[in-house]
């Protein structure tokens, strides 16, 4: 599931159920570093519509840890996606 | 939300189970691509110190709001989701006082009427036992990074949202609620198998 090998200057990003459909991918690289508070532009930017459609109910985690880039106040918007980081786009789930 | 998915798709599902046990041996956890094993759950969580056991089995249902489903599949973000998985065991065994608990969640294709998700736990009494099947399947619904793509009879597969109230209608409040990390009882008591 996971990138065997991120190229250097690159972090990993995973895409999931919705995700993956928007993009139609499982998983691709982009060029890292990376101010959190962007992830969500660059990915509009690569894939137009996917914020609106997707992105605005997905969560998303930073080398399995959830990270809070929702709204002007959300605490981890400085923080930086670094070369090799694995970043997931996690939909709203539906287990059971 | 629900985005369709083509006719074609295939889940990215781990070829062997996943499995974490603690070292005490009360608490295992399990995504698998295999046939779901009720009897290996229940005997796990069985106990001297118990008096109760209460053994939770989902199964897929053929229809959605009236619609035939045709197949299902679970995909998983599994590194996240046995942690999760794994945190909610441990978290609800301490809280209700269980003896023992198990989760296993199936991955892949699941046929319709077949066995997606089993929760086994046991304690000393009843009441503590029945409380910590059903907050364990709540949580599990609502917190485990594990999504369902169901097929629909001649359509398109819609990757299903346990918090959605229907199909393909977007959720507006999940902006207050920790983007799927918090539990929504009067939705998912609408979805539980």
């Amino acid at each position: 599931m996971a990138p065997v090998k991120v190229p250097s200057g690159h972090f990993s990003i995973l895409y999931f159920a919705a995700a993956s459909s928007f993009t139609g991918k499982s998983s691709e690289h982009i060029a890292a570093p990376l101010r959190a508070g962007s992830l969500f532009e660059e990915l509009e930017k690569k894939y137009p519509g996917m914020e609106a459609k997707v992105l605005a109910s997905c969560a998303v985690t930073v080398n399995l840890d959830y990270i809070e880039i929702d709204g002007g106040n959300a605490p981890d918007l400085d923080l930086v996606i670094q070369e090799g980081d694995e970043v997931a786009i996690i939909p709203p789930v539906s287990s059971g | 939300m629900a985005t369709t998915e083509s006719s074609t798709y295939t889940p990215d599902i781990p070829s062997s189970p996943i499995t974490r046990t603690n070292p005490e041996s009360t608490v295992h956890v399990e995504l698998t691509p295999n046939s779901l094993d009720h009897v290996a759950a229940t005997s796990f969580v069985r106990s001297p110190s118990a008096g109760a056991t209460v053994l939770f089995i989902g199964t897929t249902r053929d229809s959605f709001n009236d619609l035939p489903v045709s197949s299902l599949a679970y995909t998983s973000y599994a590194p996240l989701a046995m942690t999760t998985l794994y945190s909610i065991a441990t978290t609800i065994l301490s809280k209700h006082g269980a003896t023992k608990i198990a989760i296993v969640h199936k991955l892949g294709e699941c046929p319709i009427g077949e066995e997606s998700i089993v929760i086994a736990v046991s304690a000393p009494h009843r009441q503590a036992a029945w409380r910590a099947g059903e907050e364990a399947l709540e949580e599990t619904k609502a917190k485990a990074e594990i999504w369902k793509l169901e097929r629909f009879v001649g359509g398109e597969g819609v990757w299903r949202a346990n918090r959605d109230g229907v199909m393909g209608e977007k959720v507006e409040e999940e902006k207050d609620q920790g983007k799927g990390t918090e539990m929504n009882l009067e939705d998912n008591a609408k979805e539980t198998s």
